[in-house]
């Protein structure tokens, strides 16, 4: 780890890495130096892997050293290749996750451990689908509804369903482009297929297929997971929690929730709350049960129950090396396999629950699908049991942490513009006042930022810069992921916070009693935002391209961002990247994702690693789009 | 064009107005010729609360073009709407102040012009009880005389005090409505820039009642956003003057309700359409709730009936 570079904005960040120097214990950083300067091939996109005549590579620069694979495959096609195999292994992620909140809603039962909670979002969500509600069985119409999920997710015939939130251009716009998601697996299964050696060999045909393979991503696989979330475990409204690696608390049993899928964390947040689990707690010394979370995981349960925001992906493992997680449980994605090996410095128990991600060194105790509460009840009494191995001399639980406000789904972002709502003009529960106050220039624009961090980039620094940049120009920001946890930790989901905001933006915070930045929740919940904007276009008649709203990811690493990104792209929303990726091997692919595209879809990529910069370019770019609007 | 561009056009129109009216003053009776509004101690009330100064010559009401020159910052953003707003209220202060210079009696009846601090000073009162709930503005001109007698008779019955600016006069009084301060009914003036003559209401109070120290803008601004119960009704065409004259008054915290399809800005800027909602609209957005006891007779009960006389041929 060099001395100079700073690596965090985040003080406990810096605290913890201190900690592991000290303990002569490894992180991601360090692993980061380890691996020397990345290969320049692989960097630019122009190394392939998809047959035994390789691996080939292919020089980055045209016209000089070897320009085409064995096979022929030119620098652009290979770095098309590579880029959808990332969207498709972006999608799988999300569409495995979708696929199991689907399964549970197919199991749900009035008296099982996952029950319909939100009756009203059920009768929506089927009537979107077709399906009667009248006068039928609640858990009838879930299982029906969760069928007809189902049937989109290996459909083979037609295309998926779409939400009506998807403004009738923008349809159109998709059919011309022949990008009409069909099935989701369908879509991943075609993206592996034609970047087969000897398939696929034209950079634009492949990326589009990377804009339908993102398509079914972002409206059907995460919105059918929000949705569904939402359904089973309750329509997230705002509620107040605290952030930081502070909130772990010394006498305590520590649990960190990690990961992405809400049934772990709604099985552990149910099992933790059983007044036999917190007797068994006291019987072991601890004062009580202490969930936190990281990652999506803790956005899931955050937004529903307000559970403390422990930290975002480059701080699971200083959770460990606090030395006061007594349970650190895992289910998939974004989960470091060094985990194993870190917990071993430590009491720390290291917990996977699925099969889909099984990592050696860990304790697996399989999430019960049939029975999903037995292993919540299993993995918060085995936290408990080993509260007494803790070494209290090895604890240090850095002394910060914030307020910050969560919660708010699209339902509870139109109960708050209820408010400001005339009841002698309405309508009420619309997107009207949004709208209104970004036609009248009282806001300029929207943005969503999200994503992960990465290594590459000063830890939650970018994170916050394009944040804070974007409220003092009066665009208003909602967040999810990392993202958002960056946000909490730093008191940007809090009321207070609006006086960073511009005056516009100020005034509306006051009017609607919001904060400046609004935390959606995870990253599935993405889908919230492409709700919330179709609905705005909708709102005006427009196309969701018309509108001065954008989307960045400062400090993105996984390939879930890459498909985000070609959903959010081909939705109409320009992409701001605070990461490069691996295409700059490839001209043509960088002209179609940051030039082209836009004349099909509407909106671009834009790659910038300057925060300040990326701000100021978001800013001309919402004024072009209002000026085009004549707003 | 969008609200910011129709904000600055307006601020620019009424700079370029008071600039013509103030050319004219000095042509007319020279650089010392004395300014003043019928007895008020507060010189020019917005300038004043504004600056801290008082005007008392045509060269001094010359020099305050640059009070107005500055708030118009070409930006969009709210701040800067709010101050075009505010540049717009300085200027029209302005065009009054010299109609005053350029003519002993410049409104006559049924207009009222400038209101007195005496005036103010009795309203005060009956404006921190809750006697008078609410100061409604309206103005510009409503589709027919029935609309708009319909509109400010039930201000009337309400007990709010209700100025009116432009065309509507001529409704109301072509509709029977009976005005004057005791009725709480006040014509203005027919130009736009008589509104003036009511923001200088609420900026006295403020100044009066809220005791704030002139020149501090900011405390004025709360003061009458928090406790002047104002909201103004802008009926029929608006035009680029009207709308920067809006922002002014939602520089205030005054909002705005009109009849016109406009760039809505929730619960300061609102449209509505129906004339029948136009008053339940307007109380809510000023968030104004009137205790009703009321009592079954055939003739609207209200204090705004208290000063009423019954002529013979009534």
């Amino acid at each position: 780890m060099s001395e100079e570079k700073v690596i965090s904005v985040d003080q406990t960040t810096l605290q913890m890495l201190d900690k592991a120097k000290n303990e002569g214990l490894e992180t991601a950083w360090d692993r980061k130096v380890a691996q020397k300067a990345a290969c320049g091939f692989g960097s630019a996109g122009v190394c392939c892997r998809n047959c035994t005549m390789g691996p080939c590579r292919v020089s980055p620069v045209p016209g000089k050293g070897a320009e085409r694979g064995i096979c022929g495959a030119t620098a652009d096609v290979i770095v098309a290749r590579n880029f959808a195999r990332m969207v498709a292994g972006g999608a799988a992620a999300h569409a495995d996750h979708g696929r199991s909140i689907v399964l549970e809603l197919l199991h749900a039962s009035p008296n099982g451990a996952i029950q319909v909670k939100d009756e009203k979002k059920l009768k929506k969500v089927a009537a979107r689908f077709g399906i009667e509600t009248e006068g039928r069985d609640v858990y009838d119409v879930a299982h029906e509804l969760a069928q007809a999920g189902l049937r989109d997710f290996g459909r083979q015939e037609g295309h998926i369903v779409l939400p009506p939130t998807v403004p009738a251009k923008r349809k159109e716009i998709w059919e011309k482009l022949d990008i009409v998601p069909r099935g989701f697996d369908r879509e991943v299964v075609a993206i592996m297929h034609s970047t087969h050696i000897g398939c696929m060999a034209d950079a634009e045909a492949i990326l589009k297929m990377g804009l339908r393979c993102g398509l079914a991503d972002g409206w059907l696989g995460s919105y059918m997971a929000t949705e569904f979330s939402d359904i089973m475990f309750g329509t997230p409204h705002s509620r107040p929690t605290e952030a930081s690696l502070g909130v772990l608390e010394h006498n305590q049993v520590n649990i960190v929730l990690h990961g992405h899928e809400p049934v772990l964390s709604e099985m552990i947040v149910a099992a933790a709350e059983m007044p036999e689990m917190i007797e068994l707690a006291k019987s072991q010394g601890a004062d009580g049960i202490n969930l936190c979370g990281m990652c999506c995981t803790a956005n899931e349960a955050t937004m529903r129950h307000g559970v403390k925001l422990a930290g975002n992906f480059m701080q699971q493992e200083l959770a460990v090396i606090t030395g006061a997680v007594d349970a650190l449980v895992v289910d998939v994605q974004c989960i470091f396999p060094a985990l194993a090996k870190l917990s071993e410095s430590y009491h720390t128990k290291f917990i996977t629950t699925s099969p889909k991600a099984r990592i050696t060194g860990a304790t697996h105790m399989e999430m019960d699908e049939a029975a999903p509460l037995k292993t919540g009840i299993a993995v918060v009494k085995e936290a408990i049991m080993n509260f007494k191995n803790r070494d209290k001399s090895k604890v240090m639980i850095p002394e910060a942490k914030t307020k910050a406000e969560v919660g708010y789904s699209t339902e509870e972002i139109l109960n708050k513009l209820d408010g400001v709502v005339n009841s002698h003009i309405g309508p009420m529960q619309s997107t009207k006042p949004l709208a209104d106050v970004i036609v009248a220039g009282v806001i300029r624009g929207a943005a969503g930022v999200v994503g992960c961090n990465n290594p590459k980039t000063v830890h939650d620094e970018g994170h916050l810069e394009v944040i804070k940049g974007l409220i003092k120009n009066d665009i208003i920001v909602v967040t999810t992921g990392c993202a958002a946890q960056a946000a909490a930790k730093a008191g940007l989901l809090t009321k207070e916070a609006k006086e960073l905001a511009g005056p516009g933006l100020k005034k509306v915070c006051e009017l609607v009693d919001i904060p400046p930045v609004l935390h959606m929740g995870s990253c599935v919940d993405i889908s919230r935002i492409l709700e919330l904007v179709g609905m705005t276009a909708n709102q005006l008649g427009v196309d969701i391209s018309d509108l001065p709203v954008v989307g960045i990811a400062p400090e993105y690493m996984s390939e879930k961002a890459i498909s985000i990104g070609n959903y959010v792209v081909a939705s109409g929303i320009d992409t701001w990247l605070g990461v490069v990726p691996p295409v700059t091997g490839g001209p043509e692919v960088v002209d179609i994702l940051t030039n082209r595209i836009e004349e099909w879809v509407g909106a671009k990529f834009f790659v910038e690693t300057d925060p300040h910069k990326t701000v100021e370019q978001i800013v001309n770019r919402v004024n072009e789009k209002r000026k085009k609007l004549g707003i | 064009m969008n609200l910011f561009q129709t904000v600055f056009t307006g601020s620019k129109q009424a700079l370029a107005a008071a600039e013509g009216l103030v050319a004219k003053a000095v042509e007319e009776k020279g650089r010392d010729c004395k300014v003043a509004f019928p007895d008020t101690a507060y010189s020019l009330p917005v300038i004043y609360a504004a600056t801290g100064k008082k005007i008392t010559t045509v060269a001094e009401l010359e020099g305050a073009l640059d009070i107005v020159r500055s708030l118009i910052v070409e930006e969009e953003m709210l701040d800067k709407l709010l101050n075009s707003g505010l540049a717009t209220a300085v200027a029209a202060e302005i065009v009054e102040a010299a109609k005053y210079v350029l003519s002993d009696a410049p409104y006559a009846a049924p207009c009222a012009g400038f209101v007195s601090d005496p005036i103010i000073r009795s309203l005060g009162v009956p404006l921190v009880t809750g006697d008078i709930p609410g100061v409604a503005v309206v103005l510009g001109e409503c589709p027919d005389a029935e609309s708009a007698a319909k509109v400010i008779k039930d201000y009337q019955s309400k007990g709010l005090l209700t100025f009116l600016v432009g065309k509507v006069i001529d409704q109301a009084i072509e509709a029977n409505v009976k005005m004057g301060l005791e009725l709480r009914v006040i014509p203005l003036g027919y130009d736009v820039t008589s509104v003036i003559h009511v923001v200088t209401v609420a900026i006295r109070a403020a100044l009066i009642f809220g005791g704030v120290k002139p020149g501090n803008l900011a405390e004025v601004l709360q003061y009458c956003s928090d406790r002047v119960p104002a909201f103004v009704n802008a009926f029929g065409p608006l035009s680029e003057l009207v709308v920067s004259a809006g922002a002014g008054a939602i520089a205030l915290g005054f909002p705005v309700v009109t009849d016109q399809t406009v760039t809505e800005v929730p619960t300061l800027l609102l449209t509505q359409k129906d004339y029948d909602k136009v008053v339940k609209t307007s109380l809510e957005a000023r968030k104004i709730k009137i205790k009703i006891t009321e009592i079954p007779i055939p003739v609207a009960f209200a204090a705004a009936f208290e000063g009423e006389r019954i002529r013979k041929n009534d």
